[in-house]
């Protein structure tokens, strides 16, 4: 146990006088907020994050309720059942909803306007979020079939960055 | 990559910061403004009671509080709970309390920390503290380093 340490400001005895003139007031002040922390992906995830390292996307089905998960969790959600073994979907897919973003931001990665969208890729009941390029954001909408960019050979990662970004299947037919 | 079970989780290191800025109103405002000088204040409420620390609305009636008051910065321990360790912290002892301090002549209480040199068995609700200031001050609640005991 240490000494306890000597008060700067002795307490003073008596109410002071109250100034005539007031602090000049604080306006604002910066309360940034900041976690470092290692993201676990899970047995059934790490399957998935596996696939994209070799342009496939692994989904897995719930025994019970046939639900389709991409990615794929280790049970399901709904059931609690162990998702089946991992089998391939081709990758194509359906914008379900999307955000142009044209806001700038600290930290932004890419420079606005750029479009985000939730796309389920076809044989899946879930969504995957990634970005929609090589189209003007004002012809994407809802039921807009795409197909992903894989990088190239040696980018590919055990990341959603394997997939560089989703664009318009060429002469696709609306969902 | 190492050598891991081909089924083994994956993991990866993440940060995630919001560098937050936000602004403060008249009264909190000038609180902050005190602390900066050195100085408690609180803020006056319709009834008359002083609110330390200060804030815009009357949280009895909501109603806009009134006039800043300049305080003796002393006050009483009402409820505190014991903090074993905190890694990086300024306050040189290893050990401390957060309390609720409620400010001589105000209502509410002032949730800041509490320093007993390491002794937990000096604090008791009741104890009376004042601020240890910092010296180089900015308009923060940290100005106060923390609270310390004082004789009676
Ligand atoms: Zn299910």
């Amino acid at each position: 146990m240490s000494t306890p340490p000597t008060p700067s400001t002795p307490p003073t005895p008596s109410t002071p006088p109250t100034p005539s003139a007031l602090p000049s007031p604080v306006e604002s002040f910066t309360s940034p907020h900041k976690v470092d922390y290692t993201f676990v992906a899970g047995t059934g995830r790490s399957a998935f994050l596996r696939g994209l390292q070799e342009r496939r996307l692994l989904a897995r089905r719930c025994p019970t309720c046939e639900r389709v998960y991409l990615p794929a969790p280790e049970f399901c959600s709904r059931c609690l059942a162990e998702l089946s073994e991992p089998f391939e979907l081709a990758g194509t897919g359906v914008v379900k909803t999307f955000c142009v973003v044209n806001f700038p931001f600290p930290g932004q990665m890419i420079d606005p306007p750029y479009l985000v969208a939730y796309i389920q890729v076809d044989g899946a009941d879930t969504t995957l979020m990634h970005l929609v390029r090589d189209v003007e954001p004002a012809d994407v909408h809802i039921g807009l079939r795409v197909e992903p960019v894989w990088c190239a050979e040696e980018d590919l990662d055990t990341s959603m960055n394997s997939i560089r970004y989703y664009r318009p299947v060429a002469g696709g037919s609306d969902a | 990559m190492t050598a891991e079970p081909p089924d083994a989780s994956l993991t990866a290191p993440y940060s995630i910061e919001f560098p937050y800025n936000r602004t403060v109103g008249e009264k909190i405002g000038t609180f902050l403004g005190g602390l900066r000088d050195g100085e408690l204040y609180g803020v006056r409420t319709a009834s008359g009671a002083v609110l330390c620390p200060a804030l815009e609305f009357d949280p009895a009636t909501a109603a806009p509080t009134g006039e800043l008051v300049r305080l003796t910065p002393s006050g009483t321990v009402t409820h505190w709970t014991w903090v074993p360790t905190r890694p990086g912290d300024d306050i040189e002892a290893d050990h401390f309390a957060w309390a609720l301090i409620a400010i001589d002549g105000t209502e509410g209480a002032l949730f800041h920390a509490v320093d007993t040199g390491g002794d937990p068995s000096r604090l008791t609700a009741g104890l009376r503290v004042a601020p240890r200031w910092r010296a180089d001050r900015v308009g923060s609640i940290r100005d106060i380093v923390c609270f310390e005991p004082v004789e009676a």
